[in-house]
């Protein structure tokens, strides 16, 4: 198979030998717009990590603004090019002004299909979040009591994005510790698969729901958690996605996402979601 | 090697206090000098150990000197304990190798927490601080959500459900409404239990502990100093304590906690009984879940058997096996995180001397055990009490 179109990572998606399509599913009206956790940067994400399913050996791509790009890396760890490795890539990632973006081979033409598939989200409840973003990203938004600095944030930032973590003589370890059982450095990474079955979970009141989420977990009728047991053995807990049905059991396969999970400072956080697959 | 004995304690009423944290810190410790049956002075205080995880942003630095200040305990060696809820189950376990080790004879051990003087949304502040933050707290969870957590895995491992949960609330519900310092003291009924207002599904809000402040204060002296202070000391036979991942996720099991088992098999050990010997526990029920866990993971209940247990009433004051939480617990006493273990000691102090009122008497009580758990069991102090020495 060359081509197609499907749903991936919880985003539509077309595709053929030189070109990956991402484009939410939503819309309001005419306009696609993006899910309530979701950003250029998660569909550039989406896109890359496709390409790599495919079989795709990217070493580095140009990326238009509006993604970020040390979190792109992190998740990817795919190099973003800057004037000096520009000539170099092979890729490019291009974004719409419609919820989309597309990974492009340099200098091919490609004409891009009309995805049809979409859902019509809540005009209000689509503008409450988004109100509810803009003020969270205010430079004065700090969490009350768990703080976590953007260094102590940046140093998981590979393991929260790429579910990377340490090989222990037979032993995978996830989140990944600073010393290993001998009491030595332990650089090597290992990317986990990024699925797994729900051991327990919960749906937290919006109430009770941390300073980190407290101006959109109102909106989202809660918060809801699950309690993962990774198909590669370590287990975490993770937020499910924002914009899907949560109606989750013990034992449902789900698979991990990244999407944004708050903002702190006047900076997105980002890091892995749950969705039911 | 010295034994130790609790020869006086106090504390504050628990719940919503005008008093600021200087001045509970001062009634608590006046009701403990005042509970010692023979001369006592604070001048006597040869070390102090004062648990407390913050202050709501104030005073986080230095914060057990002010404290003494405010309690003629002016020179006192003193500092601030931290294990999260544990911190004065440590604050005690400290005090407790202060004298066995020989340096001091008279040990205060006590704790605190102001947790409402925050305004509704500066408050959230206390949710899920004592977690792995950057991994639990990203991820949605406060402390109801981990217990929550715990609970559903619970009912899917073993023979129980919710029911299970709500007959711990209403029984520690029924102690703490004949307890005068509790936080909340009323009776609630089944139905009224189970019909609670969701906080993190399967928790309810009868399945929570309240937001409490408080302030509770504990003398101990060494055998050889003991008949000074009281001829009825309350011997502490044996304290055990163990740690564990921070992280729920770390952990191979999330239905028991690990530390529990292993703190309380040392505080057995060291004092020579069993949990058939026990007469009255102290058990940390943050959450009803933790109860039940706790009283299979302190051996009053096979694995699997916690929620038969609470079902059968077997905790019930004078009527089960072991009367668990006579005080009311976390759970209607009220949890003022810091204050929270050594207000164990005060209840099972009073407990075996018998010099509890108002139909809260456990009978014929001789033995009493405490737990108290840091977050969500990555640290647990456990210590055995009784009225003989050995």
């Amino acid at each position: 198979m060359t081509s197609g179109t499907d749903v991936w990572k919880g985003y539509l998606l077309a595709w053929d030998e030189t070109y990956t399509l991402i484009q939410s599913p939503f819309s309001k009206g005419d306009d696609r717009v993006f899910g309530a956790d979701s950003d250029y940067t998660t569909l550039a994400i989406a896109a890359l990590q496709h390409r790599v399913s495919l079989g795709d050996t990217i070493e580095c791509i140009s990326l238009a603004e509006g993604v970020n790009g040390s979190i792109f890396t992190m998740a990817t760890d795919v190099d973003v090019a800057d004037e000096s490795t520009y000539d170099s890539c092979k890729w490019d990632l291009l974004i719409g002004d419609d919820a989309t973006v597309v990974l492009v081979q340099r200098d091919v033409q490609i004409e891009l299909p009309e995805l049809e598939t979409f859902v019509e989200v809540d005009e209000d409840f689509q503008l409450a979040i988004a109100g509810a973003w803009e003020k969270e990203l205010q430079e004065a938004h700090v969490s009350q009591g768990a703080y976590v600095s953007s260094s102590q944030y940046n140093e998981g930032g590979v393991a929260r994005m790429a579910l990377s973590g340490q090989q222990f003589g037979e032993l995978l370890v996830w989140p990944p510790r600073q010393l290993n059982e001998k009491g030595d450095r332990e650089d090597g990474r290992v990317s986990l698969t990024p699925t797994g079955n729900v051991a327990s979970w919960t749906k937290l009141s919006a109430a009770g729901a941390p300073s980190e989420f407290s101006l959109r977990a109102p909106l989202l009728g809660g918060l809801t958690t699950v309690f993962l047991d990774l198909d590669d053995g370590p287990k975490g807990v993770f937020l499910m996605v924002d914009d899907e049905e949560n109606d989750v059991n013990i034992g449902d396969a789900v698979e991990l996402v990244v999407r944004r999970i708050y903002a702190q400072e006047g900076m997105i956080r980002y890091g892995l979601r749950g969705r039911i697959i | 090697m010295v034994d130790v004995a609790v020869v006086g304690a106090g504390q504050t009423k628990y719940g919503n206090h005008a008093l600021g944290l200087k001045g509970m810190w001062a009634e608590a410790a006046l009701n403990a000098f005042e509970s010692v049956d023979g001369d006592f002075s604070p001048s006597q205080i040869d070390e102090a150990f004062i648990g407390s995880i913050a202050f709501g942003g104030s005073q986080l630095g230095n914060t057990a000197a002010l404290l003494t200040e405010h309690s003629a305990m002016d020179g006192v060696p003193v500092r601030r304990v931290e294990n999260a809820c544990a911190s004065s189950g440590f604050a005690f376990r400290d005090a407790w190798m202060a004298i066995k080790s020989g340096q001091a004879d008279v040990v205060v051990a006590g704790g605190i927490e102001k947790m409402n003087d925050l305004t509704p949304e500066r408050k959230r502040f206390w949710l899920g601080v004592s977690g792995d933050t950057e991994w639990e707290r990203l991820a949605g969870l406060t402390f109801p959500g981990t217990y929550a957590l715990m609970a559903r895995r619970y009912f899917h491992e073993f023979d129980s459900n919710h029911d299970d949960l709500v007959h711990i609330s209403v029984k520690n519900h029924a102690h703490g409404a004949m307890n005068p310092l509790a936080h909340i003291q009323k009776q609630v009924s089944f139905e009224k239990a189970a019909g609670g207002f969701m906080v993190a599904d399967p928790l309810t809000l009868y399945d929570c502990c309240p937001t409490s402040d408080g302030a509770s204060c504990v003398i101990l002296a060494a055998d050889h100093v003991v008949k000074q202070f009281t001829d009825t000391p309350v011997w502490v036979r044996g304290s055990g304590a163990s740690s564990d991942r921070l992280a729920l996720h770390d952990r191979p099991s999330i239905t028991q906690l690990k530390a529990t088992a292993e703190a309380s098999k040392r505080a057995y050990q060291q004092s020579g009984i069993t949990p058939r010997d026990i007469d009255l526990a102290e058990v940390h029920d943050c959450f009803t879940i933790a109860e039940l866990m706790a009283t299979e993971d302190l051996g009053f209940a096979q694995r699997g058997q916690g929620g038969a247990f609470a079902r059968e009433g077997r905790g019930m004051l004078n009527q089960g096996d072991v009367t668990i939480n006579s005080s009311g617990g976390l759970k209607s006493k009220g949890h003022p995180l810091g204050a929270t273990g050594t207000g164990q000691i005060v209840e099972v102090f009073k407990q075996l001397r018998g010099q509890v009122a108002d139909g809260r008497q456990v009978r014929d009580a001789e033995t009493a055990l405490t737990h108290n758990v840091g977050g969500s069991g990555a640290t647990c102090a456990v210590h055995v009490l009784g009225r003989e020495r050995q």
